[in-house]
């Protein structure tokens, strides 16, 4: 295997490997606590839903969650299209589009979670 | 690569039998592609939710018919076998559960546990 690719690119894909792993455990803990949440006090009313989100505690940690997510989402969604989208064309166009997609989710995210406050 | 004997390519999908190890793994990619699927409606009944009583009030309205609860559920249930299929591969990663009949009791597990939890979940949703 050694032989077929240059030293250069022997490091390539752990950064990758690294994010999607090291996101995976924030996202899996944060999964745990919003179910466990919803099981141990259901929603009650809007007034109770929206106090929940007034804590900047709360907004951190879900602005943190769906920042991990979306890169998770990027790393995830990379190795389908690098294992099922051979032609090259085709690749680039669906990661770029991906890629633009995921920007504009992370934008929405930020204006779900900063609205009420600037 | 360049093979110096012609191997036999046999790549009838229907005569394939996958390991339930490889049935877990592509069930983890497929669970994953449809949770980034389902990535802009969580963030549209999220907003939505936050936006206003009377919003918050269809949203709930909404998740509390026949249909609402079982695309509910559906979706709890491909976030929960992501869930476990994805511990499993982190524990193989570090070397856990990587001899063969382990793997194949663990991949075994991660489908049992997903539908046990969607079933404890469900009498909350």
């Amino acid at each position: 295997m050694s032989s077929l690719r240059s030293l250069g690119s022997s490091h390539r894909g752990i950064t990758a490997f690294l994010v999607q792993r090291i996101t995976s455990l924030y996202l899996a803990a944060f999964t745990v606590y919003v179910v466990g949440w919803l099981v141990a006090k259901p929603v009650p009313d809007y007034a109770g839903w929206t106090a929940y989100f007034d804590s900047g505690l709360v907004r951190m940690a879900w602005g943190l969650f769906f920042a991990s997510l979306l890169a998770h989402l990027w790393v995830g969604l990379r190795s389908i299209y690098m294992d099922y989208l051979k032609p090259m064309w085709l690749r680039f166009t669906i990661s770029t589009l991906t890629a633009f997609g995921l920007m504009a989710l992370a934008l929405w995210c930020t204006q779900i979670l900063v609205r009420g406050i600037v | 690569m360049q093979h110096s004997v012609k191997r036999p390519v046999y790549l009838n999908l229907f005569l394939i039998r996958l390991p339930i190890g490889g049935v877990v793994s592509i069930l983890h990619r497929i669970t994953g592609l449809l949770l980034a699927l389902l990535m802009p409606f969580f963030l549209w009944a999220l907003q939505a939710s936050i936006e206003s009583s009377v919003r918050f009030g269809e949203i709930k309205a909404l998740l509390h018919t026949g249909l609402g609860r079982a695309a509910v559920l559906l979706m709890l249930w491909i976030l929960i076998q992501h869930f476990y299929s994805g511990i499993r591969h982190l524990l193989i990663d570090v070397d856990i559960g990587v001899e063969r009949a382990f793997a194949r009791r663990s991949a075994w597990l991660t489908l049992i546990a997903s539908v046990g939890t969607v079933l404890v979940l469900s009498a909350f949703v």
